[in-house]
This record gives structure tokens, sequence and C-alpha cells, in this order.
């Protein structure tokens, strides 16, 4: 299988605009979750999440282009207005066929659906606008996208609910190995809807904490999933063509695998067997052994079926450090949704760049025991070369990915 | 994932659930004697809408496949899917407990998937009647029948949900060609499951795009389409191991192309069209006069049918446009939406293994913008070893799949009435 390289970056994220910011932020371990303002809380059993309250289109882009783009949308162009930027590629100078865009999100516009539903109940079929409609799909991202820059390849969008953006990176690579293309944007984005977060407080999924605004907010471990919201770009290259054109190169994307497990709809893999089996897949596939991963970037969430199985497979798997077995959950900062994947990738590849660890808890928080917050642990300058990047989703879907310097 | 691209790809087993069959036999008849399964809606109200009718499956209630408590935890959508699911497995014939599970992917395309059971939990918090009960959101997401196949059957190899609007489940095919190509996967659950919504109603009615009667592609009257719903599973195989275990092979999977138009967000444009069949036709190593029929994307629009009809002449222009046989599926089912591509994928196959065109319905009417040849209204005995299905969506994600005939025939059918 043939190396890919990352080139360019793109963040839009709870942890700050741009892949700059975004990078202090992870350094510092600095938190993206606090209550939510956005929209009506106060009904519900929870009022938190790592939501995006800076975000401003126009720096990105006229108004022209974004007044009838849904606000994941916009976050979407405006991360891959960013990663292009970054990767120093010009669309008009390359064959526009030659570059695909692949997105992953677990729902698209949320809030365009429930706008569009809400219209049609409350004023009938004269009500429902058109010019919400076209916003629901969850390609709409993806599209505005490739409109936008004039992208023509090919052009994806996968829905896998938190491992949306893996898959997404999963296919460009496929694309990228086949010589399909020469380059791929490879994205991931959410938005926090006022719809989704309704829903998830009605299945009883969230961390039931209510916080007052500006407070310092602590979620207990193994209390409940906190939602996120954020778009994110890599540009993503046949490690050939990225050499050939003297690219600038974050990182390599060396393998990666998916694989699914055997649970009820709404619960992650109990056992976390296929979690395990990927990770053993992927550092396989890129002729490593567990002892030569510096870093491991989590999918934990809060959430104590989930973090408890990545616990126990972890201690497993890296045996040899399982007294001081240090990992990432990068989604303790800045909450989950479908294209965190892309974020996270961002965070690790940035950190193999810069030579710089990212920071870290002690994994025996992920056992979800009461009164255990994690304290975060942000290392000096150290080894960096590789990591791996575990995500798994409740359904039962499950990525591993290994990241390593070029 | 180990490259090798000599590996061809078997389609071996098909399931299929629509308004004109709920199996692959039932859905055959019905293609080929040109079935309309356009009727009144009775999934909701239509009160206040100019259309009233759509491709619903009403014949037979989903209490003839599953137990009471399956109805109330799945959404109609990963129902149908399922329906579909059981239907391809089990004709695939293959012993799933000799197969290496991770070796078995799971990738399906997804449309609205459990709109319908939000809806109903939306409807009864805003006309504030007893609170919905919260197990009506479990089915939401886009992704639920590809985890409900998968454990279902107990599969771990890749699991993917594209969601890429009228061409999601066209996509899954191609993305389950690749992984079996490459090696990654010895056999992939492909297709897609649409159930019909409110949302999407009230959406395309919206755009004034929905012909108030019936969907008349290519048609001069035709005044927009029909919505549809359904579900269809094609089990993709490694061509040789289908041989091995003496498999029907309905037919092979040659290749396959997507691509994105980059104009309009709803309005389709010839020139992406076009570029993704000579892309697909390129990546299938196939040459334009082999090409013997075309299953349209045709929606019944006034401008993507135009749209189509052009970009058809201008890939296949001098050679065989005129001559080439082309029919829209939707006509008959109606637009099933993130289903549609598998639908249609399964009508392309039965047309290379019974090598019968199936017809364009409601053609009455000469177009003028729409001049080929699209099979109307009769289905057409004819030799077909090449076959081409087309699939444009919103957000102009365009896909297009090759599939080629199996010489050698094993499943047999009752012939048509």
């Amino acid at each position: 299988m043939i190396d890919i390289a990352v080139t360019g970056i793109g963040v839009i994220s709870p942890l700050g605009i741009g892949r700059e910011t975004f990078w202090e932020s992870c350094r510092k371990a600095k938190t993206g979750i606090k209550k939510i303002t956005s929209f009506d809380t106060t009904s519900l059993q929870s009022n938190i999440a790592g939501w995006i309250d800076d975000f401003d289109p126009r720096r990105f882009m006229p108004p022209g282009c974004y007044r009838r783009m849904s606000l994941v949308s916009r976050m979407a162009v405006a991360s891959s207005i960013e990663a292009l930027a970054d990767s120093r590629l010009i669309p008009d100078s390359l064959n526009r066929e030659r570059i695909a865009i692949i997105m992953g999100t677990a729902y698209g516009s949320s809030f365009h659906v429930e706008d569009f539903y809400v219209s049609l109940l409350e004023e009938g079929p004269r009500g429902a606008h058109p010019f919400l409609f076209p916003e629901t799909v969850p390609n709409a991202p993806a599209s505005h996208i490739a409109m936008y820059h004039g992208i023509t390849g090919p052009n994806s969008t996968f829905c896998q609910n938190e491992i949306s953006a893996e898959n997404a990176i999963m296919y460009a690579r496929n694309l990228l190995s086949q010589n399909l293309v020469d380059i791929a944007l490879v994205g991931g984005a959410d938005e926090l809807s006022a719809m989704q977060y309704t829903c998830y407080d009605a299945v009883g999924a969230l961390n039931k904490v209510r916080a007052e605004e500006g407070e310092t907010i602590r979620p207990e471990p193994g209390s409940g999933l906190i939602l996120g919201e954020g778009a994110g770009i890599l540009v993503m290259e046949r490690f050939d063509f990225a050499r050939q054109r003297d690219a600038r190169i974050y990182g390599v994307l060396k393998s990666g695998t998916i694989r699914g497990g055997v649970t009820d709809i709404g619960h992650y893999e109990i056992e976390g067997e296929q979690m395990a089996r990927a990770v053993f897949l992927a550092i396989e596939d890129a002729g490593m052994n567990p002892g030569e991963i510096d870093q491991i970037d989590i999918s934990a969430n809060f959430t104590g079926e989930l973090d408890r199985m990545e616990y126990n497979q972890l201690r497993q798997i890296f045996r040899g450090r399982s007294n001081n077995l240090e990992v990432t959950p990068l989604k303790y900062l800045m909450g989950d949704f479908g294209g965190a994947g892309i974020i996270r990738a961002a965070a690790i590849l940035l950190s193999i760049y810069n030579k710089l660890p990212l920071p870290t808890v002690n994994a025996e928080v992920l056992r979800s025991e009461a009164g255990n917050f994690p304290v975060w642990n942000i290392p000096p300058a150290g080894k960096t070369s590789t990591a791996l990047m575990t995500s798994s989703t409740f359904g039962g879907g499950t990525s591993s990915l290994i990241f390593t310097k070029q | 994932m180990n490259k090798d691209t000599s590996r061809r790809v078997a389609v071996t087993g098909l399931g299929i659930i629509t308004s004109i069959g709920d199996s692959v036999p039932a859905f055959r008849e019905g293609i080929f004697n040109g079935k309309c399964g356009i009727e009144p809606i009775s999934l909701f109200d239509t009160t206040g809408f100019s259309c009233h009718s759509a491709g619903q499956i009403k014949t037979r209630g989903l209490e003839g496949f599953f137990n009471p408590r399956e109805i109330k935890r799945n959404s109609r959508c990963d129902l149908l899917g399922l329906i579909a699911t059981d239907e391809a497995l089990s004709d695939s014939g293959f012993d799933i407990a000799k197969y290496t599970k991770e070796k078995i992917g799971v990738v399906l395309g997804g449309g609205a998937g459990g709109m319908l059971s939000w809806e109903k939990y939306r409807r009864a918090l805003c006309l504030k009647k007893a609170r919905p009960k919260p197990s009506l959101l479990l089915p939401t997401a886009p992704c639920t029948l590809t985890d409900l196949v998968a454990s279902r059957y107990k599969l771990t190899g890749l699991r993917a949900t594209i969601c890429t609007a009228c061409s999601s489940s066209a996509t899954s095919i191609g993305y389950g060609f690749d992984l079996i190509r490459s090696g990654d996967q010895d056999i992939v659950v492909t297709g897609g499951s649409e159930s019909l919504s409110e949302l999407t109603f009230s959406g395309f009615h919206s755009l004034r795009l929905m012909d108030p009667e019936y969907c008349r592609p290519f048609d001069r009257h035709r005044r927009g389409l029909s919505l549809g719903e359904g579900a269809a599973i094609l089990i993709l195989e490694d061509y040789e191991r289908a041989e091995d275990r003496n498999a029907t092979i309905y037919a092979e999977v040659l290749g396959y192309a997507t691509n994105s138009d980059a104009v309009h967000i709803t309005s389709p444009d010839a020139e992406g069209m076009s570029r993704v069949m000579v892309q697909a036709l390129r990546n299938a190593n196939v040459n334009l006069n082999q090409v013997d029929y075309i299953n349209a994307h045709g929606t019944a629009t006034r401008i993507s049918d135009q749209m189509e009809t052009r970009a058809i002449k201008k890939v296949f222009n001098g050679e065989c446009a005129g001559d080439l046989p082309i029919s829209s599926t939707k006509s008959m089912v109606g637009h099933c939406l993130g289903a549609a591509g598998a639908i249609e994928g399964v009508a392309t196959v039965l047309a290379l293994h019974e090598q019968v065109v199936p017809p364009t319905i409601h053609l009455e009417v000469h177009d003028p913008d729409c001049d080929l040849d699209y099979v109307p209204n009769q289905s057409r005995k004819q030799e077909v070893n090449i076959a081409m299905s087309n699939s444009f969506a919103f957000g102009g994600n365009n896909t297009s799949v090759i599939f080629a005939r199996n010489k050698v025939k094993t499943r047999e059918f009752k012939s048509i009435q």
C-alpha cells in the first residue's frame, strides 16, 4: 500500500478557528466545552457541548457565496479554503478532475432538517421553503466545496456516526492508491443543532451536566456523551506526487483499517474485540509493532461503554506500558461528532510536524470510576514520529489509522 | 489493503423490495411487463399538496416479514433494507459460517434513513400530544441499516454508509467493487434502502419537481418525478471464489466512476454527466461501441431528462447513441432516492442475466429534446452484453456503474407473462 502525504490542514473547531489557534489550544489542553447559548436548553437535562461561538464565514468568503449555505456547509467550505491555501495548491493549475472531495458527517445539516419540517408542520405545504430543502442532504457540504473551488473529481460523503470522517479518509486512500486521483480534500463536518441535541437528550445519551455561562466544566467520567461540532479538511496526496511538487508534508498516513463489531443500535461494541483487531491490523499493515507507537489518540468521549472498552483493549495491546499508559482523548476537550476524526487527525499531524507531543491523560481515567477526573499532562518536546488514532462508534463500527513523520 | 487489481467482481446475490414487487422474481416480472407501482399515498396525509401519489410499497404489510418488536424498534427504511438483505444473502447461497467474517464488508447507500420515525416524534412534540417515545429517535442516523445488517449476520469486515442523495447506493456498488478488486474484502453487501417521508415529499414538492399524477420520463408532457420507496441489495463477490463454489453469477461489475458537476446544488449539468460516463467506461476498460444498454437516471423532470439525453449523445455521438436502448426504471417504481442506484443496479443486472431490456413506461409523446431510443412501454428481448447504470444526485454527485453479462446462466426464473 502506498504512503499518503498530508500537505494541507484547515480547522474550524471549538478549540479554535484556523489551524494555528487550534494547535495552540491543543498544546495547552484548553477546553472548548461550555454552556450552550446558541439555542434554548432550559427544558433539557444537559446544557453543555463543544460548540463554536466565534466562527464568522466572512473571514473566509464573501457573503454571496455562503448566503444559502447551512452552518455545516459554511464551516466545511471555510476549512477547505484554509487547507487548500496551506497546501499551496492552486486548483486552476491542476486538472480539476484529478482532485477528489470526500467528506464524513454524521447528519449533515440537522438544523435545516428541523427548520424545514417544522415550517411544514406549522404552515403546511406552502410554508415549506424550497431553499432549505437542498441543504438537508448530507452531501451538501462536499458539493459546496466542489462548487466553491470548481473541483470536478470524485465527490462522496460518508455518514457512519462517529467514524464518518475515518471512512472518508479510507475511501480517499482507496482512490489515491488506484491512481484515480492525485489529490483528495478529505474532511469531516458537523453542526450542533437544537434538533440533534434534544434527540440525544431524549434518549438519555448525554452527560447530565448543567452549567452556568463561564463556569469551568469538569464532566464526570463515564456519565455520558458530550456533543461537539466543527469542520476540518486535510489535503491528501500520493507521497510521490507531493514530493514531485516539493510540497511541505505534515506527515504520512501509513495504514488504516475499518472493521465492525456486533452490537445493538445505540451501543458501542461492548468487548471491543473488533476495535482491538483493527488496531492490530493497522499496526501490522504499517510494518510496525505496538512498541513503536509514540502517541495514542483515542476516541473516548465520556461515555462509560466506549471509554471502558478502549481502556480494556489498549491495556492488552500496550501491555508493556500498562502501568503508565498515556493517551490523548481529544474529544474530552472538544466534544464528539461524526467529522471529529479529521480534527483529531489534524492534531496528530500538527504534533508530528511540530515535534511536540499532544497532551495526554493517564489511561486509568478511562475506567470511568466516580471522582476520577481527567488530569491533563502536557509533555515537553519528545518522540512524536508515529501515532495511532483509534475510533469507535455506536452501532459497532471501528477504525484505526497510523500516521508517521515523512 | 493488498493491491491486486486482477481480481474480478461477480454479482452473486440479489434482493429487492419495491412498489412493483417484494422479491427479485416479482420485481423482474414487474419491470419486464412494464408494471406501474405509482399509486395514491397512504403512509401520510398529503392534503394541501398538489401531488398525492408515489411508489409506496403496499403489496404486503411488514408484519409478513418481522415480529412486532422488530417493527417497533426499527425504522421503515431499515426494515425494507433488511428484507432485501435477507433475500440477497439467501440468494447468493454462500455459507457465511465458512467465510472469514472480517473479509465480508457492508457498504450501503443511505438517503433520509429513519426520517419517518423522527417525523413521528417531532410531529407529536409539535402538536403537544402525549410525550413521544424516545425510541423513535434511535434509528434516525443514515447508517443504522449498515450496522443492523452487519450485526444481524455477524459480519465484521469494512463498514461504510455513503450518503450522496440519489447516487448513494450506486456509489456503494462502486466502493464494494474497489474493495474486492483490491483484495481488502472477499464479499461486500452493497445497495441501499429508502422509505417515503414527509420531509422528502414536501421537499421535492416545494421545488416544484413532482408530477401531480405519475412520472413520464423522456415524454414531451412530463411534469416531474414521482417519489418511491424500496430497497435493493447486491452481493458482490470475488469472481474466482464465486466460480469455485458454483455460485449463480448474475453479472460482473466491470467498473464505475463518481464525479461532481461543481455547478449547482439542485440543477443537473450535462457536462458532468457525460464526464462520469466516460470515466466509468475508462475504469471498466470498455469501448463505447460495446455498450448495449443504459439504465438511465431518467427522473422525468424537464431539465434532468434533457441533460441526460444531451450527455449520452455527447458520449456516444457517432457511435451508437441513436441505436442504444435506454430506459428509466423510475417510470415504474418512482424515484427511490438513496435506494435508486441499487434498484436500478438490480434492474440492469436482470437485463443482462435475462437478455431483456426493461421499458420506460408512460412514454407516449415524442419530445424533440429527448430523441433517443427509450424503449417505450414494452420490454425488448435482445442481446445485452455490457450495460451502464446512471445515477445523478443533488449536489452534482454523479455515478455511473458498468456491468457485464456472465455467459453461464445458472438461475432460471419462470418465463415472463
